[in-house]
């Protein structure tokens, strides 16, 4: 697991895919902080939080895109799965690299932490709650991710059916509390996988423990499908 | 070392290979022969555990490789077909890695790595960039990594395709040299290969495993006999009864007449006979001189056809 996580984080590095990244979030993030932090002179990073929820949907598939696919594609999956490690260790190595250059960018955004605290008082509870959620909302977004690129060999299909996918997810939130006439189960379901509800309640300070498991295990659930995916393939 | 039984790969409806079943014992290097999408590259990536049999079952040095595929892994070095290179990686941090994938920790990193790296001989290109490596720089990369942690099984699958007669060259004497500590099994679809480097080949065909024994065995099966081809100057029909009554000669016949005055037969000789002295002696004493005196040697192709194609005239 260690030498695939090192192998792929190195590798958005030396592919520019984590440059890109970066470089993407962060520029638009601090537009955003920009104008409504400095520019409005407020030291709640809430606002500018919650837009990252809608910039990860864009940018979350620029990390996840290649996990799997371009493995299949250089057949370079024939040396990670006849080497004696076990397939679970590929997809956790795979997943961690993703995680960690997302995490990157989280530890970059302390800067605005930092610069609030020197004009201001930055609110400690707020500021963990936050970044707790976006912790947790990444590593759901990442192992979706990272199942689609196990589905396919191209590339630029895992991103644009990420996308997809993630604005999916982002649409059905939006709905559950769109619609009246709406019966009462679908709402209640739509509550249940609602990612923004449950990051909602993260960061107003109500860190409940099914939120958190709720997260844990969908990424967990949706390695586990990669993890099957690759099991069938090789079986196939 | 390796021990393949009634196995069996299918995909979907059609068979990769079926029901094949051998034995490889420890330090021969066998050629796996057939022609393309024979079922070479299916039987050896469910060797490697790349693939899951439909059936059957693979014992890598002793190992299970579906209850146990991690420590049976640990037994094997594999080139595919297409050497699994991070084309965006050093050849250094390409090896680098595939040391820390293995979990090599039994043997020290530079030291072993620099041996691999001589075995191979891609010292010189330790850094360059994978991607911009010539195809027989890339094989050599794909067979280093094979070699780490230092595996006593080596499966290659067709290790000299693509590359130019020079390297192909290279590359079997590489793979001569590491028959000698290890095991080897790789595949081929060039027959000289084969006799230049395996000491037993499977034949395989449709999935089927056709044949299996020495490249001597296997050209001599259908030898049967020694055969001679005799051109000489000569009466055809005279000739024809001298070479007929001499000891050993089991069949001649004429089978045309290439040159002037001069007659071409097929000499059958009886096994373990040497024919070449009485009929030199005998055609000198007549005053008949032979032109030409050459084996019909049954080579490698004609069995290889031969067996490649039985079902195709069934």
């Amino acid at each position: 697991m260690g030498a695939i996580f090192k192998r792929d984080f190195r590798a958005f590095f030396t592919s520019m895919t984590g440059f890109v990244f970066l470089g993407v979030f962060l520029l638009i993030m601090n537009i955003f902080f920009s104008l409504g932090n400095i520019m409005d002179s407020r030291s709640s990073v809430a606002g500018v939080f919650s837009t990252m929820m809608f910039i990860n949907l864009f940018t979350i598939p620029l990390l996840t895109m290649r996990s799997f696919a371009e493995d299949f594609k250089q057949k370079t999956d024939q040396l990670l799965f006849t080497a004696p490690i076990r397939p679970i260790s590929v997809v956790l190595g795979k997943f961690l690299a993703a995680f960690a250059v997302y995490a990157l960018a989280l530890v970059a955004a302390l800067l605005w932490v930092l610069i609030i605290a020197v004009y201001g008082a930055p609110n400690g509870a707020e500021v963990a709650g936050n970044y707790l959620a976006m912790l947790l909302v990444g590593g759901v977004y990442i192992s979706i991710g990272v199942f689609i690129s196990s589905l396919t060999e191209n590339q630029l299909i895992a991103a644009v059916s990420s996308y997809g996918v993630f604005f999916l997810l982002y649409i059905l939130d939006m709905l559950k509390n769109g619609f009246s006439s709406m019966p009462a189960w679908i709402t209640s379901v739509l509550y249940f996988i609602s990612i923004t509800g449950r990051h909602d309640t993260i960061t107003a300070g109500l860190i409940a423990l099914d939120d958190i498991i709720f997260f844990l295990s969908a990424a967990a659930l949706f390695l586990f499908f990669c993890h099957r995916i690759l099991e069938r393939k090789r079986r196939a | 070392m390796i021990e393949v039984t009634e196995l069996t790969k299918r995909y979907g409806k059609q068979r990769g290979v079926t029901d094949i079943s051998f034995t490889v014992g420890e330090g021969e290097i066998v050629g796996f022969l057939g022609p393309n999408g024979a079922g070479k590259t299916t039987a050896m990536n469910v060797i490697t555990g790349y693939l899951a049999p439909t059936s059957g079952s693979v014992y890598v040095a002793g190992v299970n490789m579906l209850e146990n595929p991690v420590s049976a892994k640990r037994n094997i070095g594999y080139l595919p077909e297409q050497p699994p290179l991070y084309h965006d990686m050093k050849v250094a941090e390409y090896l680098d890695f595939v040391y820390d994938l293995k979990g090599v920790t039994e043997l020290p990193r530079r030291r072993h790595i620099d041996d691999v790296c001589e075995m191979a001989d891609i010292q010189d290109v330790r850094h360059r960039l994978l991607r911009n490596l010539s195809k027989g720089y890339r094989q050599r990369v794909g067979l280093a990594q094979a070699l780490l942690g230092d595996p006593c099984v080596l499966i290659l699958d067709e290790p000299t395709s693509g590359l130019d007669p020079k390297q192909i060259m290279d590359m079997r004497k590489v793979i001569k040299d590491l028959g000698q500590s290890h095991t080897v099994m790789l595949s081929t679809h060039i027959l000289q290969e084969v006799s230049a480097v395996c000491e037993r080949v499977l034949v395989i065909s449709e999935g089927k495993i056709v044949a299996d024994g020495s490249p001597a065995d296997l050209a001599g099966s259908m030898a049967g006999e020694r055969k001679l081809v005799v051109r000489v100057a000569g009466p055809r029909d005279n000739v024809l009864s001298l070479l007929k009554s001499r000891d050993g000669v089991k069949k001649a016949e004429p089978i045309g007449e290439v040159e002037e005055r001069s007659c071409d037969f097929l000499v059958e000789s009886l096994p373990n006979m040497d024919v070449r002295k009485p009929l030199f002696s005998a055609l000198a004493a007549a005053g008949w001189p032979i032109l030409m005196l050459r084996p019909e040697t049954v080579s490698l192709e004609d069995v290889f056809i031969s067996l490649t194609e039985k079902k195709e005239v069934q």
